[in-house]
């Protein structure tokens, strides 16, 4: 089975009942994407499937092939440089212990392509489903906000897009 | 300025590694290395730091206490910066192994844990970089053939001015070595902090925003296997028989082992394991002794209390007497439920077990216990046991028990080669070590106008201890040999409160000290154990309480007829800094204010960790659900090392502990956990979450807790709430509208 992650067409030997999120960390060893509930309740698998949120840990691999997967990973873009919202993350101390902050970042990088100007409640809403034990929940709300209120960002910078190389290994 | 004591000095150690780098390393009496000797039985206890210069100007200073969320990774290293007058982003940082000079002072283990990092830190860390920073200045000194009172420091490098000269500290590393180890260690003063008390940057969060930082669970070797275990319902029971060797050669399961805790499956993959269990299929053994269920913990903690009046902590005034005089009374219980940490990170540990050496790689809150672990269930020695610490997602007092590195250790010793272990949701939920659950009773005597007489109060819980000893006390003693181990748990007990063993306080601190004047006073402690695994969580003892605390003492200023806020005033005449938080709480969220239609105020305050916090909450009921609206908390925690991170650690207190009084409650059916997943064992989302605005006192006095004290007084201000919401009183946790 071939899969596409992160702009990359990798070949892939687990077994084809595994979630996505056990490929993407053991077999590929994209570790950014983490393991917290395994039952799609707490978001910190939460990758893009074709720019929208999904939870890795209930998404078998069979149901993914030759479709556009994303993970943190490639969030920041291929010449390093930080997307807005990790820049935002890093402006309002957002991170604590940070197990669960890929998945925020990545269920924050949905809504914000779907949505350039989310409300109080689209934030909630959007972000409602990813657990921050240590609390980080106004942060990440301000961090979303200042973002999506940022004059110097288009809606373009926010657009999230996957790398355009397009190569196999 | 502030001159540490001569004598210190002796101890004091400079070396130059074989890569031609600087080290300093304060080594205190009877902190040895682990691997070479033993520790003194002088009960000193004090932590060492290492900073590291290399050759090519890099700072590397490595941190002993776990950054697990709580900030030790920016705080400690900015107080080895200040005095370095280099920015403390110019730092890599690495975490400490396992070793005796590691050791956190006030307990004598490796421990991360009651939140003391910064406080038991707070004079070494800078003595760290104060030394190094003289003995650069005077190699400077030498180089450049001028006075050192000449000389200043930017950023890595020393500078003369007069010349515009300047050379790297990495340049200055090996000749810094060979400098006198100064006689005084100056250290700054408050006024001439560059990075002390300023709201700066976490050092952390670019590695947590890219996904690169690693936990222990990110730990990928060639060649690993992944194991997961199945372990018995109720705690105690033994495997009886399994058809594990019928799962052999299918979904890549490589062997099964029997491990002291359950059955292990060892995999190709991870989810293959997990596959290959759902078709194991073990007899459990009838389990120990143990409460079946809550009603069974309850009614052993009520036996317990008739029987026994407890321990005496507290006692002033002729209680008897006050009760005697008086026949007006209050009296009330209250209750706490068992509670799961829920870490986001679940348990997991990566182990290699080789001949004559062990390699732990982890996330764990004290690696000398990691290592005791180990030492227990293989034949290798301590000094042989290497760990790896990680990145922590979420402690919360969890990692602080090592029984995953106990059977990660194990079933890499019969499985042979490098396992990873990683517990699902359901098992971490099932498994804890929890929250202990716990009854308060307490009776006050009132006068004629219904103000405090007497304040009578018996706390009916376990000791941690009684648990965590087993664990912790062959760490205490690493010379010893292993089959002493288990006689050490006795020896531990024996000896709490003496210089070896810390005293037990978990069952009622916070309670022998209630700040507020009773004319007597008496706080006992009965002891009972309903045999359901117990540890530290978040906030200890303080947790529950400082609930039953300001409950009881909101139900007294009405019985006195004063308004709760007025009422704590008049009896903190003894407390000024309670007091403080508790008058500047609520000026900030003015108290008393006319709040919206079905909005309520409430009100509490409480000491923890040497830390005062005020908490002030503004909540109404919606849709027969407690919707939280707004948190004001003031704290006072001495001196500031960084604002931000205080304020971060309160936003953080704040939701933890919501979570536990709006939801939080693990209960037993036949000693089995019913509980398993976020469903059931819910955490507070980001729609819940009230808003939080919080005030910290400016302060002069030393550093104390902030990972902890933010969460002790939240659930007994939401409880004031919700009587004048309900006009009833809430007096067990969790709070169920009902």
């Amino acid at each position: 089975m071939k899969l596409n992650i992160n702009g990359v067409i990798k070949t892939i030997n687990s077994d084809a009942d595994t979630p996505l999120l056990w490929v993407i960390r053991d077999e590929l060893k994209l570790t950014g994407t983490k393991f917290g509930c395994g039952a799609g309740l707490c978001g910190a698998c939460t990758v893009h499937l074709n720019g929208v949120a999904i939870r890795s840990c209930i998404t078998p691999i069979s149901s993914v092939e030759g479709q556009s997967i994303a993970t943190i990973e490639s969030l920041s873009g291929s010449d390093s440089e930080l997307h807005p919202l990790q820049e935002s993350w890093i402006k309002f101390n957002v991170p604590q212990c940070g197990y669960c902050q890929s998945g925020q970042l990545m269920s924050a990088a949905s809504l914000l392509t779907q949505n350039p100007s989310p409300t109080d409640e689209d934030i909630d809403s959007a972000m409602s489903g990813n657990i921050c034990r240590c609390g980080t929940y106004p942060r990440i709300k301000a961090a979303i906000k200042a973002t999506a209120n940022s004059p110097s960002r288009t809606q373009s910078d926010l657009a999230y897009e996957l790398p355009v190389r397009q190569t196999t290994s | 300025m502030n001159h540490i004591l001569t004598s210190r000095r002796n101890f004091l150690k400079t070396t130059l590694t074989a890569t031609g780098s600087l080290s300093i390393a304060i080594a205190l009496p009877g902190c040895q290395s682990l691997h070479k000797s033993k520790l003194q039985e002088n009960g000193n206890w004090d932590a060492n730091a290492w900073l590291e210069i290399t050759a090519d100007n890099r700072l590397i200073f490595t941190l002993d206490r776990v950054e697990m969320g709580q900030g030790t990774y920016t705080g400690l290293t900015t107080l080895v910066a200040e005095e370095l007058d280099t920015s403390p982003d110019e730092f890599e940082i690495v975490f400490a192994p396992a070793d005796t000079q590691y050791r956190n002072r006030d307990y004598g283990l490796q421990l991360t844990g009651g939140s003391n990092s910064l406080s038991t830190s707070w004079q070494v860390l800078r003595e760290t970089g104060a030394i190094a920073k003289i003995m650069l200045l005077n190699a400077a000194s030498d180089v450049f053939q001028v006075p050192v009172d000449k000389l200043t420091i930017d950023n890595k490098f020393v500078v003369h001015p007069d010349s515009s000269k300047r050379i790297s500290f990495g340049e200055l590393a090996s000749l810094a070595s060979k400098q006198a180890l100064p006689s005084d260690i100056p250290l700054k003063n408050k006024s001439d902090f560059k990075y002390i008390g300023k709201a700066s940057k976490r050092l952390d969060s670019q590695l947590k925003v890219t996904g690169n930082a690693v936990y222990g669970i990110d730990i990928e070797i060639q060649g690993t296997r992944y194991a997961v275990v199945s372990r018995a319902p109720a705690y105690g029971s033994k495997a009886n028989k399994h058809n594990g060797n019928t799962l052999i050669g299918i979904d890549g399961v490589e062997t099964v082992v029997e491990i002291q805790s359950g059955i292990a499956i060892v995999s190709t993959s991870y989810w293959q394991a997990r596959k290959a269990q759902k078709k194991l299929d073990v007899h459990w053994s009838e389990h120990p002794e143990m409460a079946n269920n809550l009603d069974e913990v309850f009614s052993i903690y009520r036996k317990a209390a008739e029987e026994d009046k407890g321990d005496v902590k507290r006692s002033e005034g002729d209680i008897e007497s006050v009760f005697e005089s008086t026949n007006k009374q209050l009296s009330a219980e209250y209750t706490t439920p068992f509670l799961a940490h829920a870490t986001m990170e679940p348990m997991n540990c990566t182990a290699h077990v080789q001949r004559n050496r062990v390699d732990i790689w982890t996330s764990t809150q004290a690696p000398d216990v990691a290592s005791v672990a180990v030492a227990k269930v293989t034949s290798i020695d301590l000094s042989d046991v290497h760990i790896h610490n990680q990145f922590i997602g979420g402690g919360f007092g969890r990692r602080l028990s090592q029984d995953f590195v106990a059977e990660a250790a194990e079933i890499s010793a019969k499985a042979g080669g490098i396992i990873k272990l990683v517990w699902s949701r359901e098992e971490d939920t099932q498994h804890d070590l929890y929250r202990p659950a716990t009854l308060h009773k307490i009776n006050a005597a009132l006068d004629e106008k219904g103000m405090p007489l007497a304040w009578d109060h018996q706390i009916v819980a376990p000791n941690i201890m009684d648990w965590y000893i087993w664990d912790a006390s062959p760490a205490m003693f690493p010379w010893s040999p292993k089959f002493m181990y288990s006689t050490l748990g006795k020896v531990g007990l024996l000896t709490a409160g003496t210089p070896v063993t810390p005293a037990d306080t978990s069952a009622y601190e916070g309670a022998d000290d209630i700040p507020y004047v009773f004319p007597a006073i008496e706080v006992r402690h009965t002891k009972a154990d309903a045999g359901i695994p117990i540890s530290y969580w978040r906030s200890v003892g303080h947790s529950h309480t400082a609930f039953a605390i300001e409950s009881m003492v909101s139900e007294l200023a009405e019985q006195a007829k004063v308004d709760e806020y007025e009422f704590r005033k008049q009896l903190l005449s003894n407390s000024p800094r309670t007091l403080g938080v508790l008058e500047k709480v609520a000026q900030i969220g003015r108290w008393g204010r006319k709040t919206g239609t079905n909005v309520h105020q409430g009100i509490a305050v409480h000491k923890s960790f040497g830390s005062y916090v005020a908490e002030m909450v503004e909540l109404k009921i919606e849709n027969g659900e407690i919707k939280l609206l707004k948190v004001f908390c003031v704290i006072d925690c001495g001196l500031v090392v960084n604002p931000d991170i205080v304020t971060m650690q309160m936003e953080s207190c704040i939701i933890f502990g919501a979570t536990a009084a709006l939801y939080g409650e693990i209960t037993l059916q036949d000693g089995k956990v019913q509980q398993s997943n976020f469903h059931d064992y819910p955490m507070m989302r980001m729609n819940q979450a009230p808003e939080i605005e919080v005030f910290i006192i400016d302060s002069d006095e030393s550093p104390t807790g902030v990972g902890e004290p933010g969460l002790p007084p939240l659930a007994p201000a939401i409880a004031s709430a919700l009587y004048k919401a309900t006009n009833k009183r809430f007096r067990d946790l969790p709070f169920k509208l009902g």
